[in-house]
C-alpha cells in the first residue's frame, strides 16, 4: 500500500512541475492550444460550404444560332457552373484556362446547327483544367452528364418524326444503362471527405512535436535530472506524469473538434459519442506513444525533432486520404501502417460510414495498442542517456 | 562599402552557422533530398488501377457474365468476385476487400430481350474520391461497350421502314478533353504543388531555427562555442566598428539591420538556387512530372519567391525565442499551405479571409505560379498577379523582417 501511494505522489508532482513548466512559457500555450484551435477553424472553412459550385467557365460560340443559344443556357442552368466569360475563339479561352480565370469551356463548332439538322456528323468539345485535378473533375462530371442527352438528341428527333416512340429509340440507343450510387456521400461534399480526417493529420503533427519538445526540452536546458529526481528515478513514472498534462489537453481538443465537425457543422456521422471518441482518445495516446518512441531512439532533441517534423507530415500522405494507399507500391503501402493516423484514419471510415462496428476494425484499434507498448522497450535507453546527459548539446 | 562589407561579413557568418549545424543539415539534406525523393515514389502510381470490385450477378446469363468480364478489362477495375450475393458483397466492402459493387438484377438480360431498358446498378465508397472516379469511368466504359454488341440485334424492336434513315442520322459527339495533365494522375497534378511548398517548408524551417537559436544564445550569453563575444548579435552589432572597443554604441539603424537581413538572405538564395535546381529541374525529368517551363522562366519566378520566403521567415523571428519551438508552429501546417495556394481546391470557392491569407504567405502565390509555367505552360504575363505579389511581399515582409530584427536585438541587448 506504502508504494503504491507514494508512487501517486510523485507521479502528481511530476504532473505539477510539468505543469509549472507549461504555464512558464508561450509555446506551449500556442501549440497546444492556439495551433490545434486554428487547424479546427481552417479545416471547418477552408472549403466553404464544400460543394464544388459556380465554378467559373467560359463559352465559345462559334455558331450564335437558336440551338446553341439553348445548349449554353443549360450550361447556364448547372449548378456546377457560372459561365463567366464568352470567347470569339478557343485560343482566347485557353489562354484565360492557362490564367485560371476559368477551369474549363465548351466549344460550339461554326455551322453546328445546320450540320445537326442535316443529320450531318458534327462534335461538341468541352475542355477541363485537368492540372487541377480536383476541380477538373468536377467540370468533367457535369459537362458528361448535361452533354449526354444532346448528344442523341438529334436521333430522338428525327426517329420521333417518323413515328417511334421517344422510350423504343431510347432504349434502342442505349438498351443497358447505369446507375451509379456514391455510398456514404451522396453531392461528393468535400467537407465531409476531408474536413474530419486532416483536422486529426494536422493533430498528429503537433503532437508528436509537442510531445518530442517537451521531453527533449528537459536535455535541452540541462533539467532532465531534476525532472528524475522528481520522478523518484522510475523513468515510466516520469514519462506518463510528463505526457499526461498533455494527453488530456489534446483529447478534449480530439473530443471538441468532433463536437464541432458532427454537432455544429453537421458532417453527417453513423456513430454514437463514445466509439468516436474514445478511438480519438486512442489516437491522441498511441501518437504520443510514437513521439516518445522516435525520441527514444536518438535523444538529442535538435536532430529528433526535425525527424520526428517529417515523419508527421508523411502522416498525411500515408492516411490514405489523398491517394488510396493500397494503390501505391506495396513498400509504401506496408509502411504506411506503422503510422497511427492510417489506423486512426481506417477506423474513422469504417464509424463514420458504415457503422459497421467493433469486428470491422478491431485490427486498427489492436495496432494503435500495440503503439502504447513500443516505447516501454526504449525507456531504459531513455533512462541511461538522460543521466549521461550525451546527446544534449548535439546541434 | 562599409554595407557592402557588412553584408559579405555576415553572409560568410551566416554560411558557417549553416554548415557546422547537424540539426539544419538534417532538415535541409531530409527535407529536400530524402523528400523530394520519397514524395515522388509514394505518388508514381499516380493513378488508381484495377480497383477491387464485386459484382452481383443476380442474372447470371452470357450478357451479365460478358459484362462483368467487360469490366474486368477495363483498366480501372477488376472484379474480384462475380460469385456473391448483395450481403456477401457489402461485408467484402466493410472488410475494405472490395471498393465498389455492380449489382446487375434478375430480369438484366430479359429486358435487352425484350427491347426494353436494363438497368445495372453501380455502388461505390467514397472513403477515397479517386475511387469514386475510377468505379464510374470503369462502369460507364464497359457499358458503352455492351451497348455496342448488343444495339445490332435491337433493330427489330424498330419499324423496318424506318430502321435506314434511323441509323443515318448521326449522333452529336460529345468529346471531353482534359487539359495539362495527359497521365490523368494524381502524381503529375499534386507533386509539382508538393515540390513548392517543400522549399517554403524547409527554408521557413531553417531560417527559424537560426534565428531561435540566436535569440537563445543572446539569453544565455553564450555561443556554441561558450564565449559570449561570439554571439550572433554580438558580432551584428560590432560589424564595421574594426576595433573591439566595449563602449561603443550598439548601432541599430535601419541600414545595419537591412544589411544582416541581405546578408542573410544571399546565402539562402545561395542555397536553395542549387536545392531548386534539384527539385524543380532534376526530379520531373527523373519521375516524369510535367516540366513544360523554359528553365529561364523558373529561374524569374524562383527569385523573387526564395527571397519573399526568406524575408517572411526572418520577421517570423519575432515570434521564435528558441530552436526547436518554431518547428511545433511550421510543421504542422504544410497541407494547408496546398489547400490555400488553390491548386487542390479552388480558391474561388473558400471564404474570402481565406482568399486574403492567399495573398499573405509566400508560398500559395509562389505553388499557384509554378504549376501555371509548369503543368500548364503559361508565359510571364499567364503569372503576372502571383509574380507581382511575390514582389510586393518582397518589399513589404523586407521592412518587417529589418524591423523584427532591430526588435530581438533591442530586446537582447541591454546597453540599447
Amino acid at each position: 500500500m506504502r508504494t503504491i501511494s507514494m508512487g501517486q505522489s510523485v507521479l502528481i508532482a511530476v504532473i505539477k512541475r510539468e505543469i509549472d513548466r507549461m504555464l512558464s512559457r508561450r509555446i506551449y500555450f500556442v501549440a497546444c492550444i492556439v495551433l490545434p484551435l486554428f487547424s479546427l477553424f481552417f479545416m471547418g472553412t477552408i472549403f466553404g460550404d464544400g460543394q464544388m459550385e459556380n465554378l467559373p467557365i467560359g463559352v465559345v460560340d462559334g455558331d450564335n444560332t437558336v440551338t446553341s443559344r439553348q445548349i449554353i443556357r443549360m450550361v447556364k442552368v448547372d449548378p456546377t457552373f457560372r459561365v463567366t466569360q464568352y470567347y470569339a475563339n478557343e485560343t482566347e479561352a485557353r489562354a484565360d484556362v492557362q490564367k485560371k480565370n476559368i477551369y474549363g469551356y465548351l466549344s460550339i463548332p461554326v455551322g453546328f446547327e445546320a450540320k445537326v439538322m442535316d443529320g450531318k456528323e458534327v462534335a461538341l468539345t468541352y475542355y477541363y483544367h485537368y492540372a487541377l485535378l480536383s476541380v477538373g473533375s468536377e467540370i468533367h462530371g457535369a459537362f458528361q452528364s448535361l452533354l449526354k442527352n444532346i448528344s442523341v438528341s438529334p436521333i430522338v428527333t428525327h426517329a420521333v418524326a417518323l413515328g417511334v416512340g421517344e422510350g423504343e429509340i431510347k432504349s434502342f440507343l442505349l438498351p443497358v444503362t447505369t446507375q451509379n450510387h456514391p455510398l456514404f456521400n451522396p453531392d461528393m461534399d468535400y467537407s465531409v471527405y476531408l474536413t474530419h480526417p486532416f483536422f486529426f493529420v494536422f493533430l498528429q503533427v503537433l503532437l508528436l512535436l509537442v510531445t518530442t519538445y517537451a521531453i527533449g526540452s528537459e536535455g535541452k536546458f540541462g533539467t532532465s535530472f531534476e525532472w528524475l529526481q522528481t520522478a523518484g528515478g522510475n523513468m515510466l513514472i516520469a514519462i506518463i506524469g510528463k505526457l499526461l498534462p498533455y494527453t488530456i489537453i489534446f483529447i478534449a481538443m480530439s473530443i471538441f473538434a468532433n463536437y464541432i465537425y458532427f454537432g455544429i457543422f453537421d458532417i453527417p456521422m453513423d456513430c454514437g459519442f463514445w466509439p468516436l471518441n474514445l478511438t480519438s482518445a486512442l489516437f491522441v495516446l498511441s501518437t504520443q506513444a510514437l513521439a516518445v518512441f522516435l525520441f527514444s531512439l536518438f535523444p538529442a532533441l535538435s536532430i529528433i525533432i526535425s525527424v520526428v517534423s517529417m515523419v508527421g507530415s508523411l502522416g498525411a500522405t500515408l492516411s490514405g486520404v489523398t491517394f488510396p494507399v493500397p494503390h501505391m507500391y506495396a513498400p509504401v503501402y506496408y509502411a504506411s501502417y506503422l503510422f497511427p493516423v492510417r489506423h486512426f484514419i481506417e477506423i474513422g471510415q469504417t464509424l463514420l460510414y458504415g457503422n459497421y462496428g467493433y469486428a470491422y476494425m478491431w485490427t486498427n484499434v489492436v495496432a494503435l495498442l500495440l503503439f502504447l507498448l513500443l516505447p516501454l522497450l526504449l525507456l531504459p535507453h531513455l533512462k541511461r542517456s538522460l543521466i549521461s546527459r550525451k546527446y544534449d548539446n548535439i546541434e | 562599402m562599409t554595407i557592402l562589407n557588412n553584408i559579405l561579413a555576415v553572409s560568410v557568418r551566416e554560411f558557417r552557422v549553416m554548415c557546422t549545424r547537424y540539426s539544419i543539415l538534417m532538415v535541409l539534406s531530409g527535407g529536400i533530398f530524402l523528400y523530394g525523393l520519397l514524395y515522388n515514389y509514394m505518388y508514381a502510381p499516380n493513378v488508381v488501377r484495377n480497383a477491387p470490385v464485386a459484382v452481383v450477378d443476380m442474372s447470371q446469363t452470357p450478357l451479365s457474365r460478358h459484362y462483368s468480364r467487360l469490366l474486368d478489362a477495363t483498366p480501372q477495375a477488376q472484379v474480384l468476385t462475380n460469385n456473391a450475393d448483395l450481403q456477401a458483397a457489402k461485408k467484402l466492402m466493410k472488410q475494405r476487400e472490395v471498393v465498389g459493387i455492380v449489382y446487375i438484377p434478375e430480369d438484366f438480360d430479359g429486358r435487352v430481350g425484350r427491347g426494353e431498358e436494363a438497368v445495372y446498378v453501380m455502388y461505390s465508397t467514397t472513403t477515397a474520391f479517386l475511387y469514386y472516379a475510377s468505379m464510374q469511368e470503369a462502369s460507364a466504359g464497359a457499358m458503352l461497350a455492351v451497348n455496342d454488341e448488343v444495339r445490332p440485334n435491337q433493330v427489330v424492336f424498330l419499324p423496318q421502314k424506318d430502321i435506314q434513315p434511323i441509323i443515318r442520322t448521326s449522333s452529336i459527339d460529345v468529346v471531353g478533353m482534359a487539359l495539362y495533365n495527359y497521365t490523368d494522375g494524381y502524381g503529375t497534378y499534386l507533386i509539382p504543388a508538393v515540390l513548392m511548398v517543400v522549399i517554403f517548408q524547409t527554408l521557413v524551417m531553417v531560417i527559424s531555427m537560426l534565428s531561435g537559436k540566436e535569440r537563445e544564445e543572446s539569453v544565455s550569453r553564450m555561443s556554441l562555442h561558450g564565449r559570449e563575444e561570439t554571439t550572433a548579435f554580438r558580432f551584428f552589432t560590432s560589424l564595421g566598428g574594426g576595433d573591439n572597443n566595449e563602449n561603443h554604441r550598439v548601432d541599430l539603424s535601419f541600414s545595419r539591420m537591412a544589411s544582416i537581413v541581405l546578408g542573410k538572405t544571399s546565402v539562402y538564395v545561395l542555397f536553395y538556387a542549387f536545392f531548386s535546381v534539384f527539385l524543380l529541374g532534376l526530379l520531373p525529368l527523373l519521375f516524369q512530372l510535367p516540366h513544360l517551363a523554359h528553365p529561364i522562366l523558373i529561374i524569374q519566378l524562383m527569385i523573387p519567391y526564395i527571397i519573399a520566403t526568406s524575408f517572411f521567415a526572418l520577421a517570423c523571428s519575432v515570434f521564435f525565442s528558441d530552436s526547436d519551438a518554431p518547428l511545433l508552429m511550421i510543421a504542422f501546417f504544410s497541407v494547408g499551405l496546398i489547400f490555400l495556394s488553390g491548386v487542390s481546391y479552388p480558391l474561388e470557392l473558400m471564404p474570402w479571409y481565406w482568399q486574403w491569407t492567399h495573398y499573405l504567405i509566400p508560398a500559395a502565390p509562389g505553388t499557384l505560379a509554378f504549376v501555371k509555367i509548369n503543368s500548364m505552360g503559361a508565359d510571364m504575363s499567364g503569372i503576372s498577379q502571383q509574380y507581382i505579389i511575390l514582389w510586393m511581399q518582397c518589399v513589404g515582409y523586407f521592412i518587417l523582417a529589418c524591423l523584427a530584427y532591430r526588435y530581438n536585438m533591442k530586446k537582447a541587448l541591454p546597453i540599447a
